[in-house]
């Protein structure tokens, strides 16, 4: 049972606001040391799955730069490994609209591949999931195509790109797109899994119609034509949706809690990332840290709490920090302020400067910026 | 395969015990003990080679190499594994004619390795050895053992006289001349102390290296037949004065002060530094620490995959440890992937990679200003039982 992986890179961009101006969204940085494809790639490397190809549409160069050939996820491969598929790189269409149009213009990679299965996979959803199980329960089940779901996480707020509802058996009553789902659904975690040549006939047949979104056009609309069956995997772990800028800063913060850290990190599966080898973090003379993820490299000498520090931040003297998510290489001067801040990489918080944001609404300070 | 001609390739002693370390270095060798949180001894002069442009190293190791073969792997880390250039893992082996087996010394080490050097066919051989922290430009020593037209150069650093005696020194005239080697000399004329470290003309140590092997009574050592062979023969021998930092890390005390010179405002090695000179090393997939409200943390390093619920001054906290509620971690080195659980006390001490510190034990204690301070060590894999205490200076 081989599987063939693809990973969207592009999704969601619009709703994280600066956060993804110069970056795709699977390049975004998370919990101090990651990037969020890091688990994606990870949880497929984990299960075996290690013929990838990754869809970009643009803003790339952060992400081909962060990924290389993929050896930290042991996927530089003799054969299989990672494959870029970006506009143009194929010669069959220029831009993209939608995953089905994206999987259109790769139809030669997913044509050439050899692997029964394919599983699709968004990087918005950070998990450490088994994908092989999922493939062998997907096998099992008989089903055309199985979403990966995740309960309690549809609220009637949170607009879902597929909220889907079971009855009590877990089968499939009904599937939403772009919907403010009550608690009665489940989420979908962005992943699937199908076999790989009735993919390529959709996506065909989709496309052939100008239809080019996955979730409506392919499986909305054939599940409700009765063409295909649909099933789903419901995921038990730690799932977190880093879908808008809100959710990503909370979701940083949710790292502060064992249960969450430990379930993404400590689950027998390694989360890989391309390693920077910085030296161990420097905690100061008179520095104090409470209740905080931090990553190698820092130089602390202030004052923090309820804070994530990525790497090579330097906190100076006096600075003080709190429920702040810290990208690498910001520099917080000398009795600085922040509370409820995002500061993206390489910001610079001159010495004295005051930042206070809220809970529901933290300040978010661009790539590089001086403030 | 060809082989490009090499200016200068490296030559890193790594198959000593390393036996001052004791429990530390009982089933690992020296050069693979961890430094600094997240380093190993070998990665300093892997780094500084790589730093200094020399990229063909050949480490020869003997005494328990796995975790160092391990460790090195392709070279990866350092950059050593690019088609041109190589981190060359050389144990000792068997030949036709019985002339090899272990390696009998430092010279015989590298004798019996000419093969690998000709084939880079070099105009100098840099010789290591594993066992020392500190950053160095070997680059610039090598352009002074061209510069002066010397057939071998010794890197040479200022000792105290009064520990003059534990090193070989290297008697010399005003322009760096060597005119008189000692090893380790009762009464030192001088304080200018080897730091095994070596620039050789190929061509001559070569010659020097057959002629020794055919001695039966030499030792087959660099410090005492190769240099002074060397002398006697009247070959122009240069002293490479060296300023910076530089620690044997060959004892228990001197590996524990070597970790705390990391530490402080202005530290006495800064390995953060220069990225020119930086250290490199073979990483984990580990994830951020975390410092809980509980913890404190104060003039301390902490690697990743830290989980810190207790109290750590003045110490480090290598890759992947946890620190549990009210313990206290004071003056000391943990290795990697140590768990110290809640309530237990540690200070001037060194606890080995793996250990368990259960609950309420005690492992060293505090010293009065000016007392002398003795280090209480645990060896690898250790797990100490609850209540269990560990005295001051105690080994296990």
């Amino acid at each position: 049972m081989k599987a063939l992986g693809i990973i969207f890179a592009n999704i969601y961009e619009s709703s994280l606001g600066g956060l993804t101006n110069k970056r795709t969204l699977a390049s975004l940085p998370y919990g101090g040391r990651y990037r969020q494809i890091d688990f994606t790639l990870s949880n497929l490397s984990n299960s075996g799955i290690r013929h990838i190809g990754i869809i970009a549409k643009y803003n790339y160069q952060s992400l081909m730069h962060h990924i290389g050939s993929g050896q930290e996820w042991n996927l530089e491969m003799e054969e299989g490994g990672l494959e870029y598929l970006t506009p143009f790189a194929t010669g069959h269409v220029g831009s993209y609209r939608g995953k089905l149009e994206a999987l259109n213009s790769a139809m030669d990679f997913l044509q050439f591949a050899q692997e029964e299965y394919v599983v699709l996979a968004d990087s918005s959803v950070v998990c450490n999931i088994d994908l092989g199980k999922v493939l062998q329960a997907h096998v099992e089940s008989g089903k055309d195509v199985t979403v990966v779901v995740k309960d309690g996480v549809a609220n009637g707020v949170k607009q879902l790109d597929l909220g889907i509802r079971l009855d009590p058996d877990n089968r499939v009553v009904d599937l939403a797109v772009d919907y403010c789902a009550g608690p009665e659904y489940v989420a979908s975690m962005g992943m699937f899994v199908m076999r790989r040549d009735m993919l390529i006939h959709y996506v065909k047949e989709s496309v052939a119609r100008s239809r080019y979104r996955f979730e409506r056009d392919f499986l909305l609309k054939q599940f409700g034509d009765r063409n295909i069956t649909v099933g789903v995997y419901p995921f038990a772990g730690v799932a977190l949706f880093n879908e808008s800028t809100l959710e990503y800063y909370q979701n940083n913060l949710a790292l502060m809690d064992a249960g969450v850290r430990h379930g993404l990190f400590r689950d027998g599966r390694t989360i890989y990332t391309r390693v920077r080898d910085r030296v161990p973090t420097t905690y100061g003379v008179d520095a104090q840290i409470d209740d905080c993820i931090v990553a190698d490299g820092c130089r602390l000498e202030g004052k923090a709490e309820h804070s994530v520090f990525f790497r090579q931040v330097k906190l100076e003297e006096g600075a003080r920090v709190k429920d702040c998510v810290i990208m690498n290489d910001c520099v917080v001067g000398q009795g600085a302020e922040l509370y409820c801040v995002i500061l993206d990489k390489d910001v610079v918080v001159r010495p004295g400067v005051r930042l206070i944001g809220t809970p529901e609404n933290p300040i978010m300070v661009k790539r590089g910026d001086v403030v | 395969m060809y082989f490009p001609k090499k200016r200068c390739i490296a030559m890193l002693l790594a198959g000593g015990q390393g036996s001052r370390l004791k429990v530390l270095t009982e089933n690992t060798a020296k050069p693979a003990v961890p430094f600094g949180g997240k380093y190993r001894i070998i990665d300093f002069p892997l780094s500084n080679c790589v730093n200094s442009g020399i990229d063909t190293v050949g480490i020869l190791t003997q005494y328990q190499p796995l975790e160092l073969n391990e460790y090195i792997g392709n070279g990866q880390p350092w950059g050593l594994n690019k088609s041109h250039c190589c981190a060359q893992v050389l144990p000792p082996y068997e030949r036709h004619d019985k002339k090899s087996g272990w390696y009998k010394g430092t010279a015989n080490a590298i004798y019996q390795n000419l093969q690998f050097i000709e084939r880079f066919d070099p105009e100098y051989v840099l010789i290591l050895s594993g066992d020392h922290i500190y950053k160095m430009d070997y680059a610039a020593m090598i352009a002074f053992h061209e510069r002066t037209g010397a057939d071998c150069t010794i890197a040479v650093r200022t000792v105290p006289l009064e520990e003059a005696s534990r090193f070989g020194i290297m008697n010399t005239l005003e322009d760096g001349t060597i005119y008189e080697f000692e090893e380790k000399p009762k009464h030192p004329k001088s304080t200018n102390a080897s730091m095994g470290i070596y620039v050789f003309n190929w061509k001559i140590l070569r010659e020097f290296l057959i002629a020794d092997e055919e001695d039966p009574n030499s030792s087959n050592d660099f410090g005492k037949n190769i240099i002074p062979g060397l002398l006697n023969a009247g070959h122009k021998l240069m002293a490479y004065a060296f300023e910076g930092y530089w620690k044997d890390v060959g004892t228990i005390d001197s590996l524990w002060e070597a970790n705390m010179d990391l530490l402080g405002t202005s530290p006495a090695f800064d390995i953060r530094g220069d990225e020119s000179q930086k250290i490199s090393a073979r990483n984990n997939a580990l994830p951020s620490s975390y410092i809980a409200r509980e913890a404190e943390t104060v003039n301390c390093f902490i690697a990743e995959g830290g989980e810190i619920y207790g109290t750590v001054r003045h110490s480090i906290i290598s890759t992947g440890c946890t620190v549990g509620i009210g313990a206290v971690v004071e003056d000391s080195v943990i290795m990697p992937n140590v768990t110290i659980a809640p309530g237990a006390i540690i200070r001037n001490a060194i606890i080995g990679e793996n250990c368990v510190v259960s609950t309420g034990a005690v492992v060293g204690g505090a010293f009065a200003p000016g007392a002398k301070r003795q280090i209480s060590v645990l060896g690898k894999n250790e797990t100490l039982p609850e209540n269990a205490v560990v005295t001051p200076g105690e080994v296990r």
